[in-house]
């Protein structure tokens, strides 16, 4: 032990407060970003060195800063990510269903229910005046509304799979540069490892992208050598290592043309291999699906095709069997545009009284039973509008078990993140405690440092001088 | 023990504020708008029934306007046929007057045969009424005229016009004018015309008065018939008023709010979500930093 090893003592003291300052600082300062993980100083006691010149017993060599260890918790991580993604798939479905519901303006006097039940009254009205302008006038035009309104639901179907089909392309885009940056920063945590630098601050910023990635695709993640971290989805990696591999979407880019080339991902180096995620994507690949496939905007606009196929075959069934006021028979009321789907294809037939079949001639020119007749097809089981009234009952029954899963979902999600924060967030109170400990630490290191000053000084300046 | 952090307070704070705030945003949707239903989804069972309900009030609206359609026919009707009474009551009078052979002058018969054909042409005219152009009489013909010039009827056995009133339920709106005057040469027409000739010939008409009362019994019955349809129709009508007021009240309460329910809901919410930001406020502000120097 040598005579001035008390000065190092004091001195590794001082360096360790002075570190432990830092990283309390370090904290304060970040306690508000996003994904940022609290650290600690660890310490260890140097052990005393013997040597062959000293004997007896000796007191250690001070203080040694070991490290700047992450305060976080990989099984907290791991629930985070797997909650978020399936809070992720469940967000995307009960988003869309909620968009598709607000289009279908039931209850209310602007859905189809509605416009089927002014259609039923205007043929009722043509019953009662068979002949007449004015109520076939306000037939023909409740007509066109119909079909118009059941167009415009169709429209909306549409629209909002092509919505959907956007903001997929928009996820693989940000999946892919996602994958990219942890790969990146997979290679900057090795490096930094190897030379023994703190990389707290780099995992932190790749734990938030895997977490973000998690929820956009369902990935999970497998620790890898060197501090990296793997991401695995569906079996394979999205990243290894250093290395990424990006998606891509496929298939049809609008509605129509879903049945036949159904949208999936794939991986961009495999091209032909379904990759199936959960998450985000995971989400909108499932609201794409085609009708068969159980995919709910498709089935909405099948839906408006079904009734308007329905509508135009059970009036033109009745319709074509009996006979106008002047006497004309076979005639259609409703027909469809070649070429288009059924739903925006419908169109009315007549343009004025002339051609809307009322009666059957044997009762006289002025016979109104066909049009009553066509007025009773709606509103009984089996009708269209029932059809329809059923549909709404359905799709707002499975609307609300998606907004149910998604709300427990979110609960679940919010509540692991509540748990990671708990365990890696910064607590002001703890650092300002932190703070004054390293402080009095430091001060009193200082206070060691020149008690020993003082004793050398003693030891140098003042023996030797006895009776001088 | 899970840690407590600035963090975690704060974020729980956020999230219970949020939650407090979403549920004072849907009851004030709910207080404003007076729906409970906003979406289907948020009862999809009740909204099968709201549109169910507001699909049978405007049924029932139709047949509001399907009655009064019909009230305007047997009203038509009801006025011709009882213009017909009337008409037939004064030839039975100008008949059993024609019939004193011995007190009358062939001036006098005369004066009676012109008064007649009088009659003959109100009949007539009666027996053409239209309703908004259409001849009651004639049931779903078009023809301008229940009877023609020869008397020949316009109209088609069975083919009668019904209004419907209710589900499943339609009422008979027109009169068969062969049933209430005869048609062609066996017409009430006809046998005015053929009185008429047999005063201005002289021969006696006596044979003529059971002819002319059994007639004026036709037109009774039929006028009885008719009253009977138009009671339907009014019985029809007081049932429909009935069930447009059940109706509003099932779909009120099927579809509307409760407002002193929501009130109240609001104002229990408005306080939590004050008392939550007090808390928060309060709880968010201290640490050790305050009482450090």
């Amino acid at each position: 032990m040598s005579t001035f090893s008390g000065l190092n003592t004091a001195y590794t003291g001082l360096t360790a407060a002075r570190r432990g300052l830092d990283v309390v600082g370090q904290n304060i300062v970040n306690a508000n970003v996003d994904g940022y993980t609290r650290q600690r100083v660890t310490l260890s006691s140097v052990p005393a060195v013997g040597n062959r010149f000293s004997t007896g017993a000796a007191s250690g060599e001070g203080v040694n800063v070991d490290g700047i260890a992450r305060l976080g918790n990989i099984m907290l991580d791991n629930q985070v990510r797997s909650t978020a993604s399936a809070y992720g798939f469940a967000n995307v479905r009960a988003t869309s269903f909620a968009k598709l519901e607000s289009s279908l303006r039931e209850p209310g006097d602007e859905g189809l229910s509605a416009r089927f039940d002014a259609f039923a009254g205007a043929w009722q009205d043509v019953a009662n005046q068979p002949g007449e302008a004015a109520p076939a006038a306000v037939l023909i035009n409740e007509a066109k509304a119909l079909a118009g309104q059941i167009a415009t639901g169709y429209n909306e179907a549409v629209g909002e799979w092509s919505r959907v089909r956007g903001d997929l392309d928009g996820l693989v885009a940000e999946v892919n540069s996602a994958a990219a940056s942890v790969a990146e920063l997979n290679a900057q945590i090795r490096k930094g490892t190897a030379q023994g630098v703190s990389v707290n601050e780099l995992v932190d910023q790749r734990d938030r992208l895997a977490a973000g990635l998690a929820e956009l695709t369902g990935a999970s993640v497998r620790s890898g050598e060197d501090g990296m971290i793997d991401l695995v989805v569906d079996g394979n990696a999205l990243v290894a290592g250093a290395k990424s591999s990006g998606l891509v979407a496929v298939g049809a880019p609008s509605m129509t043309g879903a049945a036949s080339a159904g949208v999936h991902l794939e991986w961009a180096a495999l091209p032909g291999t379904i990759v199936s995620t959960s998450g985000e994507a995971g989400g909108l690949v499932s609201l794409l699906a085609s009708a068969a496939d159980g995919g709910p905007i498709a089935k909405a606009a099948e839906q408006y095709n079904a009734l308007a196929a329905k509508l135009a075959s059970s009036v033109n069934e009745l319709h074509a069997a009996g006979s106008t006021t002047g006497g004309a028979t076979g005639l259609d009321f409703f027909a469809f545009t070649a070429g288009a789907p059924a739903a925006t294809g419908l169109t009315v037939v007549p343009t004025s009284a002339a051609g809307i079949a009322t009666g059957v001639a044997a009762n006289g020119a002025a016979d109104g039973s066909v049009a009553a007749g066509i007025a009773g097809l709606f509103g009984q089981p089996g009708s269209v509008s029932k059809d329809w009234s059923d549909y709404v009952t359905t799709f707002a029954a499975s609307s609300k078990a998606a907004t149910t899963t998604a709300k427990g979902a979110e609960t679940a999600a919010s509540n692991a993140l509540g748990a990671q924060a708990a365990g890696a967030s910064v607590d002001m109170d703890e650092e300002n405690v932190n703070l004054l400990m390293y402080q009095q630490a430091y001060q009193a290191s200082a206070r060691v440092l020149s008690a020993v000053d003082e004793a050398l000084d003693t030891l140098i300046n003042r023996t030797g001088l006895v009776g001088r | 023990m899970q840690r407590v952090t600035n963090q975690t307070m704060a974020a729980n704070a956020q999230r219970n504020l949020q939650a407090s705030l979403q549920q004072m945003a849907r009851l004030q949707e709910q207080g404003s708008s007076q729906k409970r239903i906003l979406t289907p989804s948020d009862d999809p069972r009740g909204t099968a029934d709201v549109i169910a309900i507001r699909s049978q009030q405007r049924a029932a609206d139709q047949y509001e306007r399907n009655i009064g359609n019909g009230e305007g026919w047997l009203t038509t009707v009801d006025t011709a046929l009882g213009n017909a009474t009337d008409i037939l009551q004064s030839t039975l009078q100008r008949t059993v007057q024609g019939a004193n052979d011995g007190a009358l002058s062939q001036e006098a018969k005369n004066a009676l045969a012109t008064e007649i054909d009088g009659l003959r042409d109100a009949l007539l005219k009666e027996a053409n009424s239209t309703y908004l152009g259409r001849s009651v009489f004639a049931g779903s013909s078009n023809e301008g005229k229940a009877f023609a010039a020869d008397y020949a009827w316009t109209g088609t056995d069975g083919a009668s016009v019904e209004r419907k009133v209710a589900d499943g339920v339609t009422v008979r709106v027109d009169a068969n004018g062969k049933d209430a005057f005869g048609e062609g040469a066996t017409s009430v027409f006809a046998l005015l015309g053929g009185i008429a000739a047999d005063l201005r010939a002289g021969t006696p008409v006596s044979g003529r008065i059971d002819q002319v009362q059994g007639a004026l019994d036709g037109v009774i019955a039929a006028h009885a018939t008719v009253g009977a349809q138009h009671t339907q129709l009014q019985r029809a009508e007081s049932v429909l008023a009935t069930a447009t007021v059940d109706l509003e009240a099932q779909r009120s309460k099927a579809e509307d709010i409760d407002l002193a329910k929501v009130i109240l809901d609001l104002n229990v919410q408005s306080t939590v979500y004050q008392a939550a930001l007090n808390v928060t406020a309060r709880v968010l502000q201290p640490s050790l930093m305050d009482f450090l120097r």
